[in-house]
Order: C-alpha cells, then sequence, then structure tokens
C-alpha cells in the first residue's frame, strides 16, 4: 500500500460507507470493543475527578467569596460544560488509541492489509469505518453516562463534605445548567471520540515495519490525539461560547 | 476485579521499593540519568509546551463566561491561575506525558526484555535493574518534573494571551489579583503534585515494560496497559494528593 496522508484516511473511509455499505457485524463488534469495554474505566476516573473538582471549588470560593454555597452551580457548569467529556476523551484515547494502533499497525507489517486488498475488500471499509462510526456512537452514550456519573459523584460529596442538601444542589444545578449544556458537551464528546480513530488508524496505516515501527506508531496516536482533543476543545469552546 | 487491582497495587510498590533501595546508591551512575533525562526533555518539550498553552487558555476561555455573570472579571487571572497550578494543569499535562513517556519508554523495555538483552544483562553478572531500569526511572522523573513546571508556565502564558484577546481584559489586570489568590502553599501544592505524578509515570511504565513476556504482540499488549494504568492511578493519585494536601492546608 501506497502512503496515504490522514485527509486522504479521512476520506477513502467517509466515501468508503456510499460505495461498500457498513458492515454491521463488524460495527456491532467494534461498540463492544471500544465502547463497552472501556465504560469501568471511564466511570472510575471520571468520578475521582468530579470529586477532586468539588474540593477544589470549594478552596477557591471560600478564598474569593468567603463561603462555598455556589460551589454546587460552578462545579455542575464546570463538570457539563467541560471536565466530564474532556477526562473521558483524554482516558479513551490512551486505551482505545493505543489499542487500534497496536492492533491495525500489528495488521500492517504482516501484511494482512495487503491481504484485505487481495481479497478484494476496502480495508478503509472494513478498518477504519466500523471504528469510526462506533466510536461516534460510543462517544455519544459515554458522555452521556460520564456527565452523569460526575453529577452523582459531586451530589454525594458535596452533600458529605461541605454539609449541603440534595435540594439546594439541585437548585443550583437547574439554575446554572441549560440544556444546551448538555447538547453541547455531547457534541463534544461525539467529535472529540471521532478523532482518535481516525488519528490511531492512520498511524497504524503508515506504520513501519518491525516491533519498533509499531511501538512508534502507538506512541504518536497517543500523542496525536491528546493534543488534537485539547485543540479541538478550545476550538469548539471558543465556537460554543458565541451561542450563550 | 478488587482483589485484581489491589495485587497489582501491591506489585507496583514491591517493584518501586526495589527501585527506591538501589537509587541511595546510584550517584555513580549520574551521567547516565542526566542522559535519559535530557533524552525524554527533548523528545517531550514541544507536547508539553503546546499542551499547557491551550490548556491555559481553555481555562481562561470556560473561567471568562463564569466570571462574567458576577461582574468580578478582575479576578479572572487569579483565579485562572490559582485553578491551573493546583489542580488541572498538572493534571492533564501529566495525562499527555503519561501517553508520549509511558508508552516510549514499556514499549522500549518490553522490546529488550521480549530481544532477551535484559537477561543477557543477568548472565554478566551485572543487575538489571540497577543497570536498566534505574536510569530510566530517575530520568523520566527528572525530566517529567522539569516538563510539568515548564508546562505550568506555558499555561500561564496562555491564559494571559486569551485574556487580552478574547476576554477583552489587559495583561496589567490580568496580573493585578494573582498575589492575593494565588499563596505560597499553591504553588507548592501544585509542585509537589508534580513530583508525585511524574514518579507515578515512571514507576507504572518501567513496571510494564520491565514485565512483558513473549513476543512482539505482547510489546504491544504491554503499551497499551502501561497508558491505561497510568491514567487510572494518575487520576487515583490527583484525589489523594488533593486530600491529604487539603488535610495539610487546614492543620
Amino acid at each position: 500500500m501506497l502512503k496515504v496522508s490522514f485527509l486522504q484516511v479521512v476520506w477513502l473511509s467517509l466515501s468508503s460507507l456510499f460505495t461498500h455499505g457498513l458492515r454491521f457485524k463488524e460495527l456491532i463488534r467494534q461498540i463492544d470493543n471500544l465502547a463497552y469495554r472501556s465504560l469501568n474505566i471511564v466511570v472510575v476516573c471520571v468520578s475521582f475527578a468530579a470529586a477532586v473538582t468539588i474540593l477544589e471549588a470549594s478552596y477557591h470560593m471560600k478564598l474569593v467569596l468567603h463561603n462555598d454555597s455556589l460551589v454546587p452551580g460552578f462545579a455542575s457548569m464546570l463538570i457539563v460544560r467541560e471536565l466530564a467529556v474532556v477526562v473521558m476523551a483524554l482516558l479513551l484515547a490512551a486505551k482505545i488509541g493505543a489499542g487500534i494502533a497496536a492492533e491495525v499497525g500489528q495488521m500492517k507489517i504482516s501484511e494482512q492489509v495487503d491481504a484485505l486488498k487481495l481479497l478484494g475488500i476496502n480495508p478503509y471499509n472494513y478498518l477504519v469505518l466500523p471504528r469510526l462510526v462506533a466510536c461516534l456512537f460510543g462517544g455519544a452514550l459515554l458522555s452521556l453516562i460520564s456527565n452523569a456519573v460526575c453529577l452523582i459523584t459531586a451530589v454525594l460529596v458535596t452533600m458529605n463534605s461541605l454539609d449541603q442538601s440534595l435540594a439546594f444542589f439541585m437548585t443550583a444545578f437547574r439554575r446554572f445548567v441549560l440544556f444546551q449544556d448538555l447538547i453541547f458537551s455531547v457534541f463534544k464528546g461525539m467529535v472529540f471520540c471521532a478523532v482518535i480513530p481516525l488519528v490511531s488508524c492512520y498511524y497504524g496505516l503508515i506504520c513501519e515495519p518491525g516491533a519498533n515501527g509499531v511501538g512508534r506508531a502507538t506512541t504518536k496516536s497517543v500523542v496525536s490525539s491528546s493534543i488534537a482533543i485539547i485543540v479541538l476543545d478550545f476550538l469548539l469552546t471558543l465556537t460554543f461560547s458565541f451561542f450563550y | 476485579m478488587i482483589s485484581q487491582a489491589l495485587i497489582l497495587l501491591g506489585d507496583y510498590l514491591l517493584f518501586f521499593n526495589q527501585i527506591i533501595q538501589r537509587a541511595q546508591k546510584s550517584w555513580g551512575q549520574r551521567e547516565e540519568i542526566c542522559e535519559k533525562a535530557l533524552q525524554v526533555i527533548k523528545e517531550s518539550l514541544l507536547t508539553t509546551v503546546f499542551a499547557g498553552f491551550f490548556v491555559g487558555a481553555i481555562m481562561t476561555l470556560q473561567f471568562t463566561m463564569q466570571v462574567q455573570m458576577f461582574d468580578a472579571m478582575s479576578y479572572l487571572g487569579a483565579l485562572v491561575t490559582s485553578a491551573t497550578v493546583r489542580e488541572v494543569g498538572p493534571l492533564l499535562i501529566a495525562f499527555l506525558l503519561s501517553g508520549k513517556i509511558g508508552a516510549f519508554t514499556s514499549a522500549e523495555l518490553g522490546t529488550m526484555k521480549v530481544s532477551e538483552q535484559i537477561d543477557a544483562i543477568r548472565c554478566l553478572g551485572a543487575d538489571p535493574l540497577k543497570e536498566v531500569i534505574l536510569p530510566r526511572f530517575l530520568g523520566i522523573i527528572i525530566a517529567s518534573f522539569f516538563l510539568l513546571s515548564f508546562g505550568l508556565l506555558f499555561s500561564f502564558l496562555g491564559g494571559v494571551l486569551m485574556a487580552s484577546s478574547f476576554s477583552g481584559l489587559p495583561w496589567e489586570q490580568y496580573l493585578t489579583h494573582i498575589p492575593t489568590i494565588v499563596s505560597r502553599f499553591s504553588v507548592i501544592s501544585g509542585g509537589v503534585k508534580c513530583l508525585i505524578f511524574s514518579t507515578v509515570i515512571a514507576t507504572i511504565c518501567t513496571y510494564r515494560g520491565y514485565q512483558v513476556l513473549g513476543g512482539a504482540r505482547e510489546v504491544g499488549e504491554g503499551v497499551v496497559q502501561a497508558a491505561t494504568q497510568t491514567m487510572i492511578a494518575l487520576v487515583l493519585a490527583d484525589w489523594v494528593s488533593s486530600f491529604i494536601l487539603e488535610g495539610i492546608a487546614n492543620a
């Protein structure tokens, strides 16, 4: 296979949706592999991140406003707008991204990708597209779950260590968080999760021969997708800030 | 699942203990350690600077929207700097570094292990933990501590630039309230977190690489495990260290 550029990978896999269709069996397998198996890690990490946020927010509120009655409002806003999705996406970039790059890279250097071509199977349609669709679908679901878990942990921590009631939290939550925040959050989650398989498949497909090549492809894919997520987060936040 | 996690934790602590015992006599290896540290810094400096810059910019963006509701724009710089130094900066930059350094080191050590280079060192009568692992371990700690601090510096720069271009807050005003809110303890606790995170990254990725058995496929699996376990450990370490530092601050 000749060297391809990143945009070519994106274009070829998206256009193969119309020429070759979507492989549903593969899609279901990838949803199980990429989304479902990341669920427990996302839940554990995101809940701890939310607990830290509440503690930090209360520290800052005490410094500036000398009481922490505004913590639930600000913290839930920060969680829904930024924290839940970004922490989730960075976790997935390491877990899914490294896995995809290692798998595809291994296939590339053992010439299985070329074998697919010989069998008349479009490798982009077979390798990239199911992972991309699975990640889009999984990203939307996981960002909803991650938001929910974050908020539940936040409620538990505020009730335990700040001595505020559930009703107080919910009132603040409904005043500060708008419905569009949740929609933006899910949109962000989908964009971040779409970047991961594209970047990792790209690095897997241009993998150099040898075990070293696979290692390097994995490293590059994790680093590039994490940076891409942070930059995209900045751009999306900037765009969304015009909608408020 | 919980017992597995506990066994894993125990393995890491034993490995950490073994390395610390050897680290006490590591003065003779100082040149090698510095070389490793420089290598890591050279490879990851650009990533860290980039990440730090954008973390600062994102934090400023988010805080601008919140602070505007309370007409407290003059506190923007102070709040962003405090939140970034104490919490968000170390965590997010450590996430990126764990991907970069962790994958690189565990792949390198794993390849050495499966191509029996580590066994060869043992056959020559030398201690592989002392000759191979220790320089990398200490090098990574020094380098990532330096990189994290550097990233925090750039996040500050990103915050200033974003505030003056997007929020319309001149940089003099951005800086005014920083000394009132960012106390000396905040900076120290940020530094302590950086040190803890770099130790976590160094321990997990050297251990994962050292434990690889088998062939090229297992090296790949080891890399993936190193990346995921480092992330989980970082979040847990963040929570624990926040809790302890909070306790010290209140005492």
